[in-house]
């Protein structure tokens, strides 16, 4: 009945977030072919903040929700090979609140989940690299890292 | 009694540069009506014969207008005795008048903007007051398709006929919106562009991630009711 509690509070979480949410987000639970809804797996947009050079980038971000939501995390994933420090090459998302045995806690909301990502993009966490490519260039070559995170907000332009 | 102690000092009055001391003061506004009224008829007459096209009359009537305050008729007889006194004014006097009308005009100008504001302010108001007024309305007959659904002969019609809160939400803040839950997105639209004074042609309107066309309606898009649809405004 675990699976009952997940998609019970998703429910709710979808309510929550069609009646209010910050400006530029996205978040949807998917669709099938066959038009119901899965609510175990989100379809999300991260607007890059504003006066950052993510400004102007609207960012593709997958929930993946266990049946053991809220105890546990969603696993949050950006495309493959997203460019950030604390990506992993598949995507994921490194970040403390979502991590089980760290930051993680059920009355997180996904509101939360997306603001606290967003804030992630133009603040990484160098102590905690996921990726090489995004890692080094943030330590080695700020000018090259900024470039690149440039190139990648004109990669993800928004939908209309 | 004030009065008539200010008629016995009254020789030492020219001293005093009433002009001086008085520009300051704010009575300078809506004093016409006083003139106009029946205590200040008299020294308006005399004033005049007195001093033609003197402005200073505007400072007579502020004097007047205090002194009415302590009694009306003394302060008459007081104006009349000092204009006796003041046909051959002091030269400065000439000056401070110009000074006087100046000073009087900037505060009627500033009172034209007060007034403005004031205007503005009550516009907004208003805007509030509807506001509230549509709110409101919007709780009542949220309450009353409940009622509704036993009087209708079909529950469709009822359907078509329901109305739904939509939550338009821009970078600066959120508007409501209501509209029926069959009706084409295309009025809210041109609603929300008329209230924030831009052109239709230069916004987008987005629910969940998807771009709203102006010929569905809120049912199509399975719209429920304070749902939020987000503007984005095009860039260039």
């Amino acid at each position: 009945m675990s699976g009952g509690i997940a998609r019970g509070r998703l429910a709710e979480e979808r309510k929550a977030w069609r009646k209010n949410h910050p400006h530029g987000f996205v978040a949807k639970p998917e669709t099938m072919a066959d038009g119901t809804v899965n609510l175990m797996i989100w379809h999300c947009t991260i607007p890059g903040k504003q006066g950052t050079d993510w400004e102007g980038g609207y960012f593709p971000l997958t929930l993946h929700f266990s049946e053991d939501y809220p105890s546990k995390p969603p696993k949050c994933k950006f495309p493959q090979g997203f460019f950030h420090p604390n990506v992993y090459p598949s995507g994921t998302v490194c970040l403390s609140i979502l991590n089980e045995d760290s930051g993680w806690r059920p009355a997180i909301t996904v509101k939360q989940i997306l603001v606290g990502i967003q804030d992630l993009l133009d603040q990484p966490n160098p102590a905690d690299p996921a990726q090489t490519d995004g890692y080094h260039l943030f330590i080695q070559d700020p000018a090259e890292y900024k470039r690149r995170v440039r190139l990648q907000a004109k990669q993800y332009p928004p939908i209309v | 009694m004030a009065a008539g102690a200010g008629a016995d000092e009254e020789e030492l009055e020219p001293l005093f540069d009433y002009s001086r001391v008085q520009p300051t003061m704010a009575f300078s506004f809506d004093d016409t009506d006083i003139e106009k009224s029946d205590i200040f008829v008299p020294c308006n007459n005399k004033r005049r014969k007195v001093a033609d096209g003197d402005t200073n009359a505007d400072e007579k009537g502020d004097k007047g207008e205090q002194k009415a305050a302590a009694g009306a008729k003394a302060a008459t007889v007081v104006d009349l005795g000092e204009e006796d006194w003041l046909p051959p004014p002091p030269p400065p006097k000439a000056k401070s008048n110009v000074t006087d009308e100046l000073e009087q005009s900037s505060v009627l100008k500033e009172l034209r903007l007060q007034k403005q504001a004031l205007a503005k302010f009550a516009e907004s108001a208003d805007d509030f007051l509807e506001k509230l007024a549509q709110t409101a309305r919007q709780k009542v007959e949220a309450r009353i398709p409940t009622e509704h659904i036993d009087l209708d002969k079909s529950p469709e019609q009822q359907e078509a006929r329901e109305k739904v809160v939509v939550t338009v939400q821009d970078k600066a803040g959120q508007h409501q919106f209501r509209l029926y839950k069959g009706e084409k997105f295309g009025k809210l639209f041109r609603a929300y562009a008329k209230k924030v004074n831009l052109s239709l042609a230069d916004l987008t309107f987005v629910f969940d991630g998807d771009k709203v066309d102006p010929e569905n309606t809120p049912e199509d898009l399975g719209l429920e009711d304070e749902d939020m649809v987000e503007v984005l405004r095009k860039t260039l």
